[in-house]
């Protein structure tokens, strides 16, 4: 019973009334995705009428399945809604007997994709095979854009972060003018005063690196709780990986770093009586 | 302006951190304009597609959006002649959408074919050559790059194909057409190769007979404003149609396009949280560091208001300077981003997420100096609270 339904994904627009079952007619049966299922109020057992054109909702279907729909990122912006049929149902439906869409081919364990469709291009009549990964590239090419956009909203957001990092950095540094004098005064040398500033600095930028990357977890569950709600879907919106972490942590250190020493740098040469305000 | 002066020297005085706030805010204030722009942008140039050619009604199949499915819709001459007796409407014509083959110098080439009424179109403009007649057959309109792939020209024949049966490679419908001109479709995206015949012309390539049937319907009200109230009155008297206004279909694409505008407004509120916490740390900072020189002024007279005054106009200049800089990278950003949004696949070329408006610059504008005032306020607070005495006996000593 299950593996029909998964033979076909309905593409033509079907309409779908909510009507009484008439006795004795010839029945099919669809299984109905659950939020569809849940906006019409349907259930198992209810019967409705289907039909290509609003004028002819002539034939008759019993609800046999509501299933979960699987989560396509590709779907969720359209909402549409979908059911599903026996392939001869639908065929008779829309009156075109033996024709389908597309034939999905598991193929042996060790035969290459790529070659079997070589080989069955060859003998084609037809048809056209494509390789199931080349489809996910063409078909994603939606998704590309959207992350080329995130990427280009990243790199402004990391420049912005580092211009911030510098300029907090620099006040920061340079709250230490009184202390950064006294001990050069009392013959502490230049390099052990850039030493624990650039060591303030690299503590600053690990506080700040581990606030912001839990910052980022409990952002990325409030937009994961948030689309999913919205969207009705188990997609995952934001996936934070060991790797954005670990780019993060060590973008965030090195510009830390890089910009204590700037400031610690711009400090340590500055005579110490002008560090006091004397000079 | 005395103020004035005295606040831009006392930047100055610190130029490094000044230029670095400056640059902070400018990237922030980028970031906000880019996405007040992003935020109305996209709504405003899909309402302007949508009425590029002044129809503002679209019909099409129950259930339906235009063009978003491969349904069409019956008996559609009957429906245009009932629409055209409408004194309230001023043009009305029907669209076939349909998928044909021309035959190139050697080779088949997918095209995508319009049916339309030369006497209501709303879909192109002519850019070479002459419009289709109502009545011309023989007649074809061609997207240059249409005219590319077949490598044809004004005054040249062209030969379609319909119905392609891809077990023998042969259309059951094959048309030699002339080419009456060269086209932009209003919707078409980057370098499609589109095509365009009168209606019965595309209706016999899409299904080898003639079959009355159409993917839509342009409306095209008298008056503007009228609109809204025809495409109601339609709604009743079309109860087996989808009528469409402008404002409909911008409501559906905003719903489809929800996750930019959401993005827009969280990054903006993001750039604008990161002005604010610059401009109010570095003032902090600097009206400590200044604390001497402030309880010495209010010691010899000065109002505490002036002091006030004084460090609110600091974060004033700092978010103009900072602000007008940004508009000028924000605008630059947002040309960029918006090369990167419209290579969605099938978005109409004329599309734009990132629409310059005056309002948009006005809004981030005016948005960035509350936000900036706003964060001076708080160093301004520490600037008039300092006791006189005490600070003055801790800074002596």
């Amino acid at each position: 019973m299950t593996a029909p339904w998964r033979s076909l994904v309905l593409q033509p627009a079907i309409l779908m009334i909510i009507g009484a079952y008439p006795a004795g007619a010839q029945v099919i049966q669809v299984a109905v995705e659950r939020p569809l299922a849940a906006e019409l109020g349907l259930s198992i057992g209810d019967t409705v009428r289907l039909g290509t054109r609003i004028d002819s909702m002539t034939s008759s279907a019993v609800v046999a399945a509501i299933y979960e729909p699987r989560p396509d990122p590709a779907e969720i912006a359209k909402r549409e809604r979908h059911i599903r049929l026996h392939l001869p149902d639908l065929a008779a439906l829309l009156g075109v007997p033996d024709r389908v869409d597309r034939f999905g081919l598991g193929l042996r364990p060790g035969v290459s994709p790529d070659s079997a469709a070589i080989v069955l291009n060859r003998g084609a009549f037809g048809y056209r095979v494509h390789v199931s990964a080349a489809l996910a590239s063409e078909s994603s090419q939606t998704f590309l854009v959207v992350s080329r956009f995130h990427r280009a909203i990243a790199v402004i957001t990391i420049v912005a972060s580092a211009v911030f990092l510098l300029c907090i950095m620099l006040l920061k540094v340079e709250e230490r003018r009184l202390d950064a004098a006294v001990m050069r005064f009392i013959g502490v040398r230049r390099r052990t005063i850039f030493g624990a500033l650039l060591l303030e600095a690299a503590l600053v930028a690990v506080l700040g690196s581990l606030g912001g990357t839990a910052l980022s977890y409990v952002a990325g569950s409030v937009t994961n709780a948030y689309y999913q709600r919205f969207f009705d879907t188990g997609l995952i919106f934001s996936a934070i990986t060991h790797e954005i972490v670990l780019f993060s942590i060590v973008l965030s250190l090195v510009l830390g770093l890089l910009a204590g020493m700037l400031a610690a740098w711009r400090l340590v040469r500055t005579p110490p009586l002008v560090l006091w305000g004397r000079g | 302006m005395n103020d004035w002066i005295w606040s831009i020297k006392s930047l100055a005085r610190r130029r490094l951190r000044t230029v670095l706030a400056v640059l902070g805010i400018a990237i922030s204030a980028a970031m906000l304009l880019d996405m007040v722009m992003l935020s109305g942008g996209i709504e405003k140039s899909f309402a302007d597609l949508l009425t590029a050619k002044g129809y503002q009604i679209r019909l099409s199949p129950k259930g339906t959006l235009p063009f978003d499915t491969e349904a069409t819709l019956p008996a559609a001459e009957s429906i245009i002649r009932r629409l055209r007796q409408d004194p309230a409407i001023a043009a009305a014509g029907a669209v076939l959408g349909a998928s044909l083959y021309g035959r190139g110098r050697d080779s088949l080439v997918t095209l995508f074919g319009y049916g339309i009424q030369p006497e209501g179109q709303g879909l192109y403009w002519l850019q070479a050559g002459s419009d289709l007649a109502p009545s011309d057959t023989n007649g074809v309109l061609l997207s240059s790059a249409a005219a590319g792939l077949l490598g044809a020209g004004v005054g040249d024949t062209v030969r379609m194909v319909g119905r392609l049966d891809p077990q023998v490679m042969t259309g059951s419908v094959d048309r030699k057409l002339t080419v009456r001109g060269l086209v932009h479709w209003v919707y078409d995206y980057r370098g499609q190769p589109s095509v365009g015949t009168v209606l019965p012309v595309m209706q016999m390539l899409a299904y080898g007979h003639r079959e009355d049937r159409a993917s839509l319907i342009l409306v095209k009200a008298e008056r503007d404003g009228h609109a809204p109230a025809l495409a109601a009155t339609l709604r009743t008297r079309f109860p087996d149609l989808e009528v469409y206004s402008v404002a409909d279909l911008v409501a559906v694409f905003k719903q489809r396009l929800v996750y930019f505008r959401q993005l827009s407004y969280v990054l903006g509120t993001m750039s604008l949280i990161v002005s604010v916490l610059l401009i109010s740390t570095l003032l902090t900072i600097t009206v400590n560091e200044r604390l001497a020189e402030i309880v010495t002024l209010r010691a010899i007279g000065v109002a505490r208001s002036t002091i006030v005054r004084q460090v609110l106009i600091e974060s004033a200049v700092l978010t103009i300077v900072g602000g007008a800089t940004g508009l000028v990278l924000g605008l630059g950003t947002a040309r960029y981003l918006d090369s990167i949004l419209t290579s969605f696949p099938g978005l109409p070329a004329a599309f734009s997420f990132f629409v310059p408006r005056r309002e948009s610059v006005g809004t981030a504008a005016v948005v960035l100096l509350s936000a900036g005032c706003l964060a001076g306020l708080y160093p301004a607070w520490v600037a008039a609270r300092t006791p006189i005495a005490a600070t003055l006996r801790s800074e002596a000593t």
